[in-house]
């Protein structure tokens, strides 16, 4: 039997959701430059390692599109390409920017206003009604070390954590054990606020289940009720007045409370509206006790691109260059407003698959006119694209820097080299913007 | 055979998201999330062994994937499908001007279609390209 020569490298940040645990040990098979063996991951963290490795549908050349066809081409070549399509666009939209690292963003930022297309992140269709809270009414929010040290009430609404951010639970806000929370679990008293009897409903002390998109009323009842309003009802969105009057008492007498909310309640019928009665509840249980909330963040980096999005042009997502000067106004800059008025005439697509994770009618038009990816895998939106760069993965295969889900900014680390010609996401925006200058003469 | 008066909810499961990192295009991912989940009480109804393909419909849309009792009920008149391609199909898009479609609370109905053909990612995505 041949003995493997192995490199192990510890603390290795895991890039896939906004927790970034950054404890993995990745032992890399210096031979073959493949990972063999990740200690510490979650199970989607470590089947993205895996991943990572040389397979059917990794990309390792850059490929252009013919007759229905790809062929692989020279990096010129698809530069080329890539910026004569953007170069000719009246209303190129530049999307993705979630799961990669905050350098490439910040070139994202720069491309977009060279082009004087749109930029947006993947924020745009999962907390992107929160950040539209957050600037109407603030953010009473902390860092992930508060929480696990400090809070003894822990809340999930539309939040299901067991299956989103495996590691969360163990890392931050259940089961871990903290300066003040001594005993873990036992020290903490979790409720989980969802339509379903999620299985974090199922470890919870107390679970609410709420009426779909119901979430707002059952908001302000709660609001109401902490100000020691009577509601003269049976029931509010479904919950029983006796099981809110529970929880409310629980709020009220708490020492340090958080809620994590998720795409329960930006995804469902009013939106942005739930998250603004959810932060105005935390602001009004301050007046009682320690109150704070958190929204659990999915792309690893999504926090960093709208960070590095906001301090490039003073806004999160949904940015429009058109003019010469960044507008911003979600609805209109939107990618999936954008896409359902069909205005848009050419994409560059980094780290993200919207063919996948936009609804099928905004997908049609996506695909009506030229597409870009600059993408690791075979994807959906990939395979329909008419230029493919063959990227290395950020956190796996290069370094750089992402935000957590409460905002601390971490540096990845490269374990291996990446396959064949796969270059930075970084690189290619870089060379494409070097490209597109050189062929506008600036 | 069918059920009306569903309400449809999407959002991340482990092995979706699982699914997902080893290959988009795989027949893992189709596994996945091509699949729909009913309340332990609303499949009896539908009178079928899980693993039935079902058609959901909404508004918006209709898409075919298998049928499965949830392991995260009870969830009366609630199906779920995990967050992907066959879910996007029957999501409602209008954001209400914030940019974030309504990928969750739609109204639903389910027919039975035991010999109905569940595509995979890429055929899936492909019938908006020809269309």
């Amino acid at each position: 039997m041949v003995e493997r020569k192995l490199r192990t490298i510890s603390d290795v940040i895991c890039p896939f959701c906004g927790t970034l645990c950054d404890d993995l040990e990745v032992d890399v098979d210096i031979k073959e430059e493949t990972i063999v063996e990740i200690r510490n991951g979650c199970q989607i963290g470590t089947k993205k390692f895996f991943s990572s490795n040389p397979s059917g549908h990794r990309y390792t050349k850059p490929r252009i599109k013919e007759n229905d066809s790809f062929k692989e081409v020279s990096w010129d070549e698809a530069f080329d390409k890539a910026a004569e399509i953007l170069i000719s666009a009246k209303r190129p939209l530049l999307y993705g920017f979630s799961s990669t690292e905050c350098e490439a963003q910040s070139k994202g930022v720069e491309l977009a206003e060279l082009l004087g297309g749109i930029l947006d992140n993947t924020a745009s269709v999962c907390h992107g009604p929160s950040l539209l809270a957050i600037q109407d009414v603030g953010a009473p929010m902390a860092t992930l070390g508060d929480f696990k040290n400090r809070a003894d009430l822990v809340i999930f609404w539309g939040s299901n954590p067991v299956h989103a951010h495996p590691r969360h639970l163990g890392r931050y806000s259940e089961f871990v054990r903290g300066y003040f929370r001594k005993d873990g679990r036992n020290d903490r008293f979790i409720v989980v606020v969802d339509p379903r009897n999620t299985h974090t409903a199922q470890i919870a002390d107390l679970f609410i289940q709420i009426k779909p998109s119901e979430d707002y009323e059952l908001l302000n009842a709660i609001r109401a009720m902490v100000r020691g309003v009577e509601l003269d009802e049976k029931e509010i969105s479904g919950v029983p007045m006796e099981k809110i009057k529970e929880l409310v008492n629980i709020l009220k007498t708490c020492n340090f409370g958080v809620i994590f909310f998720g795409m329960g309640l930006t995804q469902s019928l009013a939106h942005h509206r739930n998250i603004d009665a959810a932060i105005s509840l935390v602001r009004e249980l301050n007046d009682h006790t320690k109150f704070l909330l958190m929204p659990m963040r999915g792309h690893y980096n999504v926090t960093g691109a709208n960070i590095v999005f906001a301090w490039n042009t003073g806004y999160a997502y949904s940015i429009d260059f058109s003019k010469g000067y960044p507008r911003y106004n979600p609805g209109e800059f939107s990618s999936v407003d954008l896409l359902m008025r069909d205005e848009i005439d050419a994409s560059l697509i980094v780290a993200s698959d919207p063919a996948s994770n936009f609804p099928a009618a905004s997908v049609k038009n996506l695909f009506k006119h030229p597409l870009i990816s600059i993408e690791p895998h075979e994807t959906p939106t990939s395979a329909n694209a008419d230029i493919n760069f063959p990227a290395a993965i950020a956190g796996i295969e290069c370094e750089g820097t992402a935000y957590r889900m409460d905002s601390v900014p971490i540096r990845l680390r490269k374990v291996k080299d990446a396959p064949g010609k796969c270059l930075s996401d970084k690189e290619i925006l870089e060379k494409l913007i070097e490209k597109i200058k050189e062929k506008k003469g600036e | 055979m069918s059920l009306n008066n569903l309400i449809l909810l999407t959002g991340r499961t482990i092995n979706q998201g699982v699914a997902l990192e080893g290959g988009k295009t795989t027949k893992e991912n189709v596994r996945a999330a091509a699949i729909c989940t009913f309340d332990k009480e609303d499949f009896k109804k539908l009178d079928c062994l899980v693993g039935t393909p079902v058609k959901v419909i909404t508004d918006y849309g209709e898409v075919m994937v298998y049928s499965t009792i949830s392991e995260e009920g009870p969830h009366k008149g609630i199906i779920f499908i995990p967050l992907g391609p066959w879910a996007n199909q029957v999501v409602n898009p209008d954001t209400q001007s914030c940019g974030t479609p309504t990928y969750k609370g739609m109204k639903a109905k389910v027919e039975v279609v035991k010999n109905g053909n569940v595509l995979d990612a890429l055929d899936l995505i492909k019938t908006l390209k020809v269309a």
